[in-house]
């Protein structure tokens, strides 16, 4: 699977309470709230950061078997880049 | 140019008009709130036909180029709020109470972020000096618990303001009411808790964490600017607003008992 790099949407606004993300949506100032995972995620989506590192710390730190993470990463990335919080690229970069 | 000053939440502003019928509605809907002296904002309001930008119901509020200037716009206005300069601009259809409190209330949301506070879809109510604060949507009770609460000092039964000062929370009246048509006092106090409000067979209330407060919160902060930066700071605001009182759950039913169960938490 080719490598993927995630960065927020600059266009947001965030804090962490606890381990979990809640993020509002300039645009719209829609809210969304994350668990740990997906908390993990967020905070790693840098633009710099690979998927496959994340993945890795997900199973690291949440004793979940690699297909599963990936399964999951991938769940959770196209939901949020659909909810346009989440941008994916093919190579490290700014987020914008 | 006629002026008349208002001072709502502790921000006084000179409304600017050459229109007497303006100058008349805002006399007549702010009289608890009218107080004359050095303005911290200034507000022109002019008459024009066919005021308004766009054909529905929403408010658009967005960046103006400038870094703290905005456009506001709704059917029956159009106007500018300088967050810098602390100065705001105004044409409206006609001089519509209903029209020219709208805009005040959208401008006092921007306007507050400044001052570390915010407007909230919630009922405040001042009871042995310390307010509370019952928030949630349209229909959550919040005229309701207004009017079951005769002996407390009413400070909103729609729009609340509270500012942040040091880490300590003061609630505000203010002139915009729902459907209790009967402004606030011109009062503040510190605030004591929040409460959440949904209907019950009885009552109860129930303490939640800040994270779970301020997913309540947010969706009932009066806040239309689609800006990263203000929404940045909007969440800040109510992030620490969450952290500096006890937030509750609470169900309610129509007697004023639910006093009880708050003085108890």
């Amino acid at each position: 699977m080719p490598e993927q790099y995630l960065a927020r949407n600059s266009r947001t606004a965030w804090r962490v309470y606890d381990g979990e993300a809640v993020i509002l949506l300039a645009e719209d100032s829609t809210l969304n709230t994350l668990n740990a995972v997906g908390t993990l995620i967020w905070e790693g989506a840098d633009g710099k950061t690979p998927v496959s590192s994340l993945v890795g710390r997900i199973c690291t730190e949440f004793d979940v078997e690699p297909v599963q993470a990936e399964r999951d990463v991938t769940a959770f990335v196209d939901k949020l880049s659909q909810r346009g919080l989440l941008n994916v690229s093919a190579s490290p970069h700014e987020p914008r | 140019m006629d002026e008349l000053s208002v001072e709502i939440a502790g921000l006084r502003s000179a409304v600017v008009t050459r229109d007497r019928d303006v100058l008349d509605v805002v006399r007549d809907r702010y009289k608890g709130f009218l107080s004359p002296g050095t303005p911290d904002w200034r507000i022109e309001i002019d008459l024009r036909q066919a005021a308004g930008h766009r054909s529905d119901g929403d408010v658009l509020v967005s960046r103006d180029g400038e870094r703290a200037r905005f456009v506001i716009k709704r059917w029956d206005f159009v106007g500018t709020a300088d967050l810098a300069e602390r100065r705001a601009s105004a044409t409206f259809a006609g001089a519509n109470e209903y029209s020219i409190d709208s805009f005040l209330r959208i401008l006092y949301s921007l306007a507050l972020v400044e001052a570390h506070g915010l407007v909230v879809h919630a009922a405040s109510l001042i009871r042995n000096g310390r307010a509370h604060l019952f928030s949630g949507p349209s229909g959550a009770g919040k005229t309701t618990l207004a009017r079951l609460s005769p002996d407390a000092t009413l400070l909103s039964d729609e729009l609340s303001i509270v500012r942040l000062a040091d880490g300590r929370a003061r609630c505000h009246g203010t002139p915009f009411w729902g459907e209790l048509a009967r402004a606030g006092q011109d009062r503040a106090a510190p605030l004591r808790g929040i409460c959440f409000l949904h209907h019950g067979s009885r009552h109860a209330v129930e303490a939640i964490t800040p994270r779970r407060a301020l997913e309540r919160l947010l969706p009932n902060v009066l806040f239309f600017a689609r800006d990263p930066e203000l929404t940045g700071r909007v969440l800040e605001i109510a992030a620490d607003l969450v952290e500096s009182v006890p937030c509750f759950d609470l169900s309610f039913r129509l007697d004023p008992g639910f006093w009880e169960v708050i003085d108890r938490a």
